[in-house]
């Protein structure tokens, strides 16, 4: 029923002291019950109390319940007629809230009855205190004629235990005093005048009276014990739905909007969640369960009420005209930020007890939004030492790399220098070598980290234009010659291959790194292929060697900056794919590595293809 | 080729100006060197040099205005010293009228050869074009219109036909996509890269054994094509 409605429900288990007499299986029947019950969707709340409506009404009150449907019982008319029945007392009692009344077999309830009722005013109370005190003097009156006055006194004494446990202190003591007048005038001689004849009766007053007023008194603690109770236990379920509504959440944005929900349950209010901004200044979060007009004139308060950690607005010392009321988010270092409170019904904050349950609402939010925020805290924490971390990584990895071909060029150029006469014509020439390879090894490892940096400070214009790939490949290929001279290189580009839409140079680089690493890690001669194919949404290029292949488990890795394959051999700061998985994903495309059947690595990469391919006018007549 | 050329060195950063100072006189030209772009200017029209190499990054000028400044009054050739990465400043050189370009670091071979292939379009302008030329088993008669690799017959269409020609015209020296569709398509289609890369690619698959690879017609990613002399 209440997915039809698309309503939250919720099952309430009243516990009365008979039950704890009942035998534990039936216990353990109410909480599988419940436990049933949550795992249909239902927040399940166990309330205590003597009155099994009264509770009922007073939880759905409180959270604004719309619907309440019960059990029909299954017992005879004249027991309901004699003891009452939990459905009729609801049905009386019910006010705006509908009463469904269902039988223990699934069906559809039909709302049998709506009905409005006042509830019992100061006046009334008064009224029935003064009916409890007739009733009495009526009974007594029928007994008089067979009973010692003494024991009219008993019946007097239970009215006024009934009407201090019903209606409370000022109709037990009305009672009280009635009762000994009543019982002056209508059964002590001289009857039906206050006047005393014998003066023994002035003690039986006395005692009457002293007996009737400690028996009220003990009545109402009784009562009002109890209904502390039952307000504690209220609160503790409301905390706790709430607490476990929090403690299963993580997010600031998240938490506020739970915050607010339940608030908004409890009291009945419009509420909004400030928090503070690292300017500390208060910010109004905004969500789909945030229903919050910021008065203009009230838009200072949120932030008085954070700089001073101070409540404010409705019902305060300050600014008590506000619409409504400002209440500190408090945690261990200080205020986090405030929540707002509007209630429908502004009198409701003026009780105490419901401001104290406000309060340890507002405190359970505080400490979860506290929690979120030291736990992003130390993620973050956690963040900067990765990074410096990193940085130190890349700061040892980069000085080393530059040092060594330094240390070579430095080493060579000094042997030219001191040893001109005694080095032989082919030692020069190999020093002289060294140099040169050294030298173009640093440019490479400078232009490497240069790309870098340019790729992630997001500094990289790209400068598309519509390319061949069998240009770029050409034009890689052509800028790694040097190198290629110990491999063979074969191309497989279909001539059908459709012109892609991108950064020339930047591709170019993809394609460099690529076959360079092809080259560094596969031996000698061995076969590197290039081809490429492209389907109706992108061009997918592909270099394949016979290599080592990539360790399982590395495949992802080695595109990490800084990441060296656990086989690298000779130099390099393990950026070359990194910058290729970089410039790949600016164009759109990805990237990455497959182990090659039969041996070696795969690499490969798309990039997609733009809607249309370039018109270009078609001639047709040949020359000659 | 004149081995008495003379060579103007117009470069900021002593360590080059000391290493060219040793190795172009080693190779047979005269060599004059200036530090900032204004010396280079006036150096340029006290000596008239056969060329000028050109350090783009100059205090005091922008090597660019130095190439316009020196195109008002002269052809000589200018080849530009770049740094990678320059792409765009390099084309905007080239477009300005300077003959070609090397990016630093650069081998002494490689200088040598742009400063020849520069030398040789310089001196060959006063001439009449050969009417056959030869590249590999890459063969055009100019006179006749036909093209040959290895002794077959190739037949273009007249844009590949003119494309290739253009090429040849300026051998060994990078073009600039604008430059080459200026001189084929004609100036209202210098924005149009897009047709130079298709009718390259056929140019390529109809001359080149390994289109992906190519012998003659060299890619130079985000600047031009040159057609590679020797």
């Amino acid at each position: 029923m209440a997915a039809d409605l698309h309503a939250k429900w919720i099952a309430v288990y009243v516990q009365i002291p008979s039950h704890l007499r009942l035998p534990q299986t039936e216990r353990d029947r109410f909480v599988q019950t419940l436990r049933l019950a949550e795992q249909l969707g239902a927040e399940t709340v166990t309330l205590t109390g003597e009155d099994v409506a009264q509770e009922i009404l007073s939880y759905a009150r409180s959270r604004n319940a719309t619907k309440i449907i019960v059990g029909k019982p299954l017992r005879p008319r004249w027991k309901e007629w004699l003891f009452g029945s939990v459905v009729s007392d609801l049905v009386h009692q019910s006010g705006g809230i509908d009463i469904y009344v269902i039988t223990g077999a699934a069906g559809e309830g039909q709302p049998l009855v709506r009905r409005t009722l006042q509830s019992t005013s100061d006046t009334l109370r008064y009224v029935y205190a003064l009916a409890g005190v007739s009733t009495a003097t009526a009974v007594d009156w029928l007994m008089f004629p067979h009973f010692a006055a003494a024991n009219l006194v008993m019946t007097y004494l239970i009215a006024v235990i009934v009407i201090a446990i019903r209606w409370g202190q000022g109709p037990s003591v009305l009672a009280s005093i009635l009762s000994v007048a009543s019982f002056d005038f209508f059964f002590v001689p001289p009857y039906f005048t206050f006047a005393v004849s014998d003066a023994q009766y002035l003690l039986t007053f006395g005692v009457m009276l002293v007996a009737a007023l400690v028996i009220s008194n003990l009545a109402v603690r009784i009562r009002q014990q109890a209904e502390l109770a039952r307000y504690r236990e209220r609160r503790t379920s409301v905390l706790y739905s709430m607490s476990r509504d929090l403690a299963t959440h993580r997010g600031t944005e998240i938490l506020a909007q739970l915050a607010a929900k339940h608030l908004r349950d409890v009291f009945d209010a419009q509420v909004a969640v400030f928090l503070a901004d690292a300017e500390k200044r208060v910010q109004l979060q905004r969500g789909e369960l945030l229903f919050f007009e910021l008065e203009p004139k009230e838009a200072g308060v949120a932030q008085w009420v954070y700089d001073h950690n101070e409540r404010a607005g409705l019902g305060t010392d300050t600014l008590p005209g506000a619409s409504a009321l400002y209440l500190p988010l408090a945690c261990s270092t200080g205020p986090i930020g405030v929540i707002a409170l509007r209630p429908k019904n502004a009198t409701l904050l003026l009780d105490p007890e419901q401001l104290h349950l406000l309060e340890s609402l507002v405190n359970q939010v505080a400490l979860a939004l506290e929690r979120t925020r030291l736990s992003d805290e130390a993620q973050q924490a956690h963040v900067r030492a990765e990074t410096e971390r990193m940085r130190n990584a890349i700061l040892s990895s980069v000085s080393h790399d530059l040092r060594t071909p330094l240390a070579t060029i430095t080493g060579a150029a000094s042997s030219l220098l001191e040893g001109q006469g005694n080095l032989h014509v082919s030692d020069r020439q190999d020093l002289a070598r060294s140099i040169y390879r050294e030298a173009d090894r640093l440019d490479r490892l400078l232009k490497n980290l240069l790309d870098m940096m340019r790729l992630e400070a997001g500094a990289v214009q790209l400068s598309k234009d519509w390319h061949s790939i069998d240009e770029v490949v050409g034009a890689s290929l052509a800028r790694l010659e040097g190198q290629l001279a110990d491999h063979v290189v074969n191309t497989n580009l279909p001539a059908d291959l459709p012109m892609i839409f991108v950064d020339g140079v930047l591709l170019e680089q993809v394609m460099i790194n690529l076959v360079e690493n092809a080259v560094k890690y596969t031996p000698t001669r061995s076969l590197i292929e290039l081809s490429a194919w492209s389907s109706d949404r992108e061009v997918v290029v592909e270099v394949a060697d016979r290599g080592l292949g990539i360790p399982s488990g590395e495949e992802s890795r080695i595109f990490d900056k800084f990441y060296r394959g656990k086989s690298a051999r000779e130099g390099g700061v393990g950026l070359g794919l990194t910058i290729c998985r970089g410039i790949v994903e600016a164009h759109g495309g990805r990237i990455w590595v497959e182990t090659r059947p039969g041996g070696g690595a795969l690499f490969r990469f798309t990039i997609p293809l733009p809607e249309k391919q370039p018109s270009v006018e078609v001639e047709q007549a040949k020359v000659g | 080729m004149s081995q008495e050329a003379t060579i103007l060195l117009i470069e900021d950063e002593p360590e080059i100006r000391r290493f060219l100072r040793t190795t172009l006189p080693a190779h047979g030209f005269r060599f004059h060197e200036v530090v900032t772009g204004r010396d280079g200017l006036t150096e340029a029209k006290a000596r008239n040099p056969d060329l000028i190499l050109l350090d783009l990054g100059l205090p005091d000028l922008e090597g660019n205005e130095v190439i316009r400044q020196i195109r008002e009054w002269t052809t000589t050739p200018i080849i530009v010293l770049s740094a990678r990465d320059q792409e765009q400043a390099k084309v905007a050189a080239l477009d300005l009228g300077a003959d070609d370009y090397i990016t630093k670091p650069f081998g002494v071979n490689e200088l040598l050869a742009r400063i020849r292939t520069a030398l040789r379009h310089a001196s060959r302008t006063s001439e009449s074009a050969e009417s056959v030329f030869t590249l590999g088993d890459l063969k055009v008669d100019l006179g006749r219109r036909q093209v040959f690799v290895s002794g077959d017959e190739i037949h273009l269409t007249p844009i590949e036909y003119k494309l290739l020609t253009t090429l040849i015209r300026y051998a060994g020296k990078v073009l600039t996509h604008r430059q080459l569709l200026k001189e084929v398509w004609g100036p209202l289609h210098v924005e149009e890269g897009h047709y130079l890369r298709v009718y390259m690619r056929q140019l390529r698959n109809k001359l080149e054994k390994n289109p992906a690879h190519p012998r003659y017609l060299v890619t130079e990613l985000g600047v031009g094509y040159r057609l590679r002399a020797e």
